[in-house]
């Protein structure tokens, strides 16, 4: 039995019930004690179906068809129970906010010891071992609601961990957290790798997980295996289109044939004030600490802003300022020339369109195009030119198919795409967008990020984001919030050249910044990797 | 959307008892209010609402929405059965009328001093059963639900949802706000809601859909979260959280128990509690 | 889907009855803060949908948890005290909506959303009369009064916003549902 590898695959294929093709076809791998192994491919690719399969939630809770073998220590899962399996595995779910159970950070990570019924005090013992393995003893007392993502993640791991499993399953850990974060996170599964446990980690962030330098990866495409083997070898055989590689590796793969830089059609050239903020303060309570400490900036006519910053720096309360969601407790913002303490946010709305992080949290109507015309006709705008403008807003994010389904029917990442064209069909003068690329597949988002930029019609586009990336390609303007205020404005080359200052707003460099800072004497600007090629 | 509920730790001398206690007591004194119709006993159970509330150190500041809501009610109700309806859930309130004054215009209507009392009788009755629960929400602590139901006799599953339930709630409303300013953005308007009533309500969808589609899909995470950590085996759980009797306990528990009995016999047996007009005042 | 017996309470029940009992609580509150304007002698109150639809989708012990422990959260939330036969008769109303769980094979289904509607009625109806009769045994107030003050304004206004919202609510879960792999 201690001599049983951990986990073996092998000719694994399952089916749901209600599919007509296999979401996973003949998997072949095996798992070594204290190994990594990084399970990559874009949404839908069956990544999740996979770690269902080893979690025993196939078939104890999704039907369908399962054929092969998958053995844990040498046993069969067949043969076991759920109960039996999550003594094993553990899995930690992508949202923590959708797995935590407990309102206190005690009773959450006490949970999975509580239902196996062990006694109190041992419960005590394993909880405080484990808080203190991950340093987060000084969490005990608060309330699960009330931690940042980073703390809700470790705390969702410390839950699983207690129960002292061999295997742990990590289902796309990073998605929530801000890239500071994330490398704590990641440095967390590498100590637990080192110190026996065997991990399986699924992340389309293959670029930053490379870093903990996974012992093996595994890529899936469709359902099928199609690279199986150590990271540098990953690198060679995977299209960059699809999956975000190093940048350095990106530029070497595409010297052949080199892509122009992305030029968008708004140009930044001090234009208009659009919306001016005036010392703006502002907190939610009397009682509570300010969340912006007196910020004062113009957005003009031309601009391109990405706000780059840390989970809870203030960057989403200064958007929602900008349209009115929010008003400042002291201070001014003014959307063309006009108060917005004074105006209603549906006026405020025919300038501003605000695509909101989360679609699930704003999808209702029964088709898409009944979703995409409920803005434009609530800001009054006539029948044909509202037809119109949904016509052109589906096609701008490549859903023209999905016209007449329900909303609520398709992938997230489409639901997503929808709910971006809901507000391009609003015509707005000025796009504001928090977190774009959240939940997308890379290709995706870089696909219509291109086509939202090079859309005639703004006159000014922003966005937030936790991706550097996103910022150094399609930005030409940078604001870096830090504690509600912001601590930088100006081009990216300019912003984002400071090392000291981004580590004061917790971003970090990534490969891509690296390399464009490298390049940029023969570039004069930022630019995506395989248009750096042209100057390798 | 901030939530607060309204308990925080008050140091009062009400929360000494278990909160199980506390339970049994307020509960079996409802079904012992419930049995009296003579004010003599409803001052007296109103008395101990009042001291259990002013044992509280509830403030006005707290309160005064409770109890806004609760006179208005009150009066709603008491009005209505007193002066427009007959007020005859006693038939000796009807039984041998002693009129106090009779109009013709714009109505016939006669008030007599049985109908007067009895209003009065209901106010008293009323206020000592709100009074009595008006305390709960500010004195007992949500997360303990969960396990006081338990202590209670209720099964694992069910004490575990209330738990649960009271975890969902920040985050909901949290979602409730997010889906809110999500639709602002888009030019819905709450408060500008045009249309007859139907239309109305059939445009709270955009609100109400979102909130609660966002909420069932988590659903199913958290699902699969909970039985990945044991949840539906079915052996025996344990609870963290442990809640003690102590003799105070047993004393309020024991007494709430006498007084119940007492009130079911006296008015059965022995004809006690019905409905009373003080002898003076009846001509 | 897995559907096990109308009245199994298993991880599904437990948590759906949670996030129920907690949306229908937050929704109720939330509407009762931001007074919306009533029209004649219905008001708004669009947060009675939640114990019905949780009720046809996940059945009667679901629905019952929803109505009863959300109109205790509702209450708590809103610094209204404790009202046991008015959270009694809210948790009927998700009980009997929940009776016709078993029927639902396809939420977007014109037979289907009828039987809903249907249950709809019966579950306000019921609920609302048990709460109402609760307050005259409790008020001592006659039965005219009961039903004039309490009965009628809160069947009327329950019904209309459960009859509306329904099925808007089970059209948005089928669509949801095609997505789910249970």
């Amino acid at each position: 039995m201690t001599d049983a590898q951990p986990l073996v695959v092998r000719d694994l294929s399952f089916q749901y019930t209600r599919r007509d093709t296999p979401a996973i076809q003949s998997l072949n791998f095996t798992l070594n004690p204290g190994e990594i192994l990084l399970l990559a491919g874009s949404s839908g690719c069956g990544k999740t179906t996979l770690i269902r399969c080893i979690n025993g939630l196939i078939p104890h809770a999704y039907s369908g068809t399962l054929q092969g073998v998958i053995e844990i220590f040498g046993k069969s899962i067949q043969e076991m129970c759920l109960a039996e399996i999550s003594n094993e595995i553990g899995t930690v779910l992508q949202d923590p906010d959708r797995q935590i159970v407990g309102s206190f950070v005690l009773n959450e990570v006490a949970f999975g010891l509580e239902n196996l019924g062990l006694p109190r005090e041992e419960i005590f013992q394993r909880v405080n071992d484990v808080m203190d393995y991950l340093n987060i003893g000084f969490l005990k007392d608060r309330e699960t609601f009330q931690l940042s993502g980073g703390e809700k993640q470790k705390v969702a791991l410390a839950g699983v961990l207690a129960m002292r499993p061999r295997i742990l399953l990590l289902d796309e850990p990073l998605a929530s957290l801000d890239p500071a974060s994330a490398r704590e996170a990641l440095s967390i599964f590498r100590k637990l790798a080192d110190d026996g446990i065997s991990i399986i980690l699924v992340e389309h962030r293959v670029e930053d997980v490379l870093a903990i330098h996974p012992e093996q990866v595994l890529y899936l495409e469709d359902g099928k295996q199609v690279y199986y083997g150590d990271a540098p070898g990953l690198l060679e055989c995977v299209d960059y289109s699809q999956i975000k590689l190093p940048a350095t590796i990106v530029m070497e793969r595409s010297r052949g044939t080199p892509m122009e830089p992305f030029t968008s059609s708004l140009q930044g050239k001090d234009g208009e004030a659009l919306v001016e903020f005036e010392d703006v303060h502002f907190r939610y309570k009397e009682d509570l600490p300010e969340v912006l400490t007196g910020v004062n900036c113009t957005i003009h006519k031309g601009d391109i802003i990405a706000i780059l910053g840390h989970n809870g720096a203030g960057k989403t309360t200064l958007v929602k300022h900008a349209l009115g969601l929010l008003k400042p407790t002291s201070g001014t913002v003014r959307l063309q020339g006009a108060d917005t303490r004074k105006s209603s946010i549906a006026q405020n709305a025919h300038t501003i369109g605000y695509v909101f992080q989360s679609p699930t949290q704003m999808l209702f109507a029964q088709t898409v195009r009944s979703e995409l015309a409920f803005g434009p006709e609530n800001l009054g705008h006539p029948k044909e030119q509202v037809a119109q403008d949904t016509e052109w807003a589906i096609k701008t994010v490549h859903l023209e198919e999905e016209m007449d389904m329900p909303p609520l029917a398709l992938s997230f990442g489409q639901q997503k795409r929808v709910s971006i064209a809901a507000i391009l069909a609003m015509r707005s003068r000025i796009l504001m967008m928090d977190e774009p690329t959240a939940g997308q597949d890379y290709w995706n988002y870089m696909a219509f990020m291109d086509s939202i930029l090079q859309m005639p019609g703004f006159d000014s586009i922003l966005f937030i984001t936790h991706d550097v990336d996103l910022a150094v390609v399609y930005a030409n303007r940078i604001l870096l919030v830090d504690k509600g205020k912001i601590i930088a404005d100006g081009k990216p080359h300019e912003v984002l050249a400071e090392e000291e200052r981004l580590n004061q707003a917790r971003i970090l460099p990534t490969s891509l910044l690296k390399l464009n800072l490298e390049k940029l004497p023969l570039t004069g600007r930022f630019m995506r990797a395989e248009a750096l090629a042209q100057f390798a | 959307m901030v939530v607060t509920f309204g308990y925080k730790q008050r140091n009062s001398l009400v929360e000494t008892f278990d909160p199980r206690a506390r339970w049994i007591f307020s509960i079996l004194s409802l079904f012992t209010i419930v049995n009296f119709w003579d004010i003599r006993f409803l001052l007296y159970f109103l008395l101990i609402s009042v001291v259990q509330y002013s044992f509280t150190r509830l403030t006005w500041k707290e309160t005064k929405r409770a109890w806004r809501f609760i006179f208005f009610l009150m009066f709603i109700m008491i009005f209505v059965n007193t002066i427009v309806t007959s007020a005859g859930t006693i038939s000796d309130v009807t039984a041998n009328p002693h009129v106090l004054f009779a109009i013709e215009k714009p109505i016939r209507f006669t008030m007599t001093i049985e109908r007067l009392w009895f209003a009065l009788t209901q106010v008293v009755r009323v206020l000592s059963i709100t009074m009595l629960f008006i305390v709960v929400p500010f004195t007992m602590d949500p997360r303990q639900y969960g396990i006081t139901f338990k202590g209670m006799g209720l099964g694992d599953k069910l004490a575990f949802t209330m738990d649960l339930a009271f975890r969902f709630v920040p985050t909901l409303a949290r979602d409730f706000g997010t889906t809110m300013d999500a639709q602002k953005a888009r030019g819905y308007e709450l408060d500008n809601l045009k249309g007859n009533i139907f239309k109305k309500i059939a445009r709270m969808a955009p609100i109400m859909i979102p909130v609660t589609m966002n909420s069932l899909l988590s659903g199913e995470d958290m699902v699969n979260a909970m039985d990945l950590r044991g949840f539906s085996t079915s052996g025996k759980r344990t609870w963290l959280y442990t809640l003690k009797y102590r003799k105070r306990d047993i004393a309020l528990i024991a007494y709430s128990v006498v007084v119940l009995i007492i009130s079911i016999i006296l008015p059965r047996v022995f004809h006690i509690g019905g409905f009373w007009v003080p002898p003076f005042l009846i001509p | 889907m897995k559907k096990g017996s109308l009245w199994s309470f298993g991880t599904r029940a437990v948590v759906y009855a949670a996030i129920g009992a907690a949306l229908y609580g937050v929704l109720s509150w939330v509407f009762n803060f931001l007074q919306l304007p009533a029209s004649g002698n219905v008001a708004l109150r669009p947060a009675v949908v939640i114990p019905l639809f949780f009720g046809i989708t996940f059945g009667p012990i679901v629905g019952f948890i929803t109505g009863f422990l959300g109109n205790i959260i509702g209450d708590l939330l809103s610094g209204y005290g404790f009202w046991i036969w008015w959270d009694l008769g809210n948790g009927l109303i998700g009980l009997v909506a929940g009776l016709c769980a078993g029927m639902m094979v396809d939420y977007k289904r014109g037979k289907d959303i009828l039987i809903a509607e249907i249950f709809v009625v019966l579950a306000c109806a019921v609920g609302m009369f048990v709460a109402s009769v609760s307050e005259m045994w409790v008020s001592g107030l006659d039965f005219a009064t009961a039903m004039a003050t309490t009965f009628f304004p809160a069947f009327i206004t329950n019904i209309i916003n459960g009859l509306i919202l329904t099925p808007l609510l089970m059209l948005a879960y089928a669509a949801v549902r095609s997505r789910s792999g249970r």
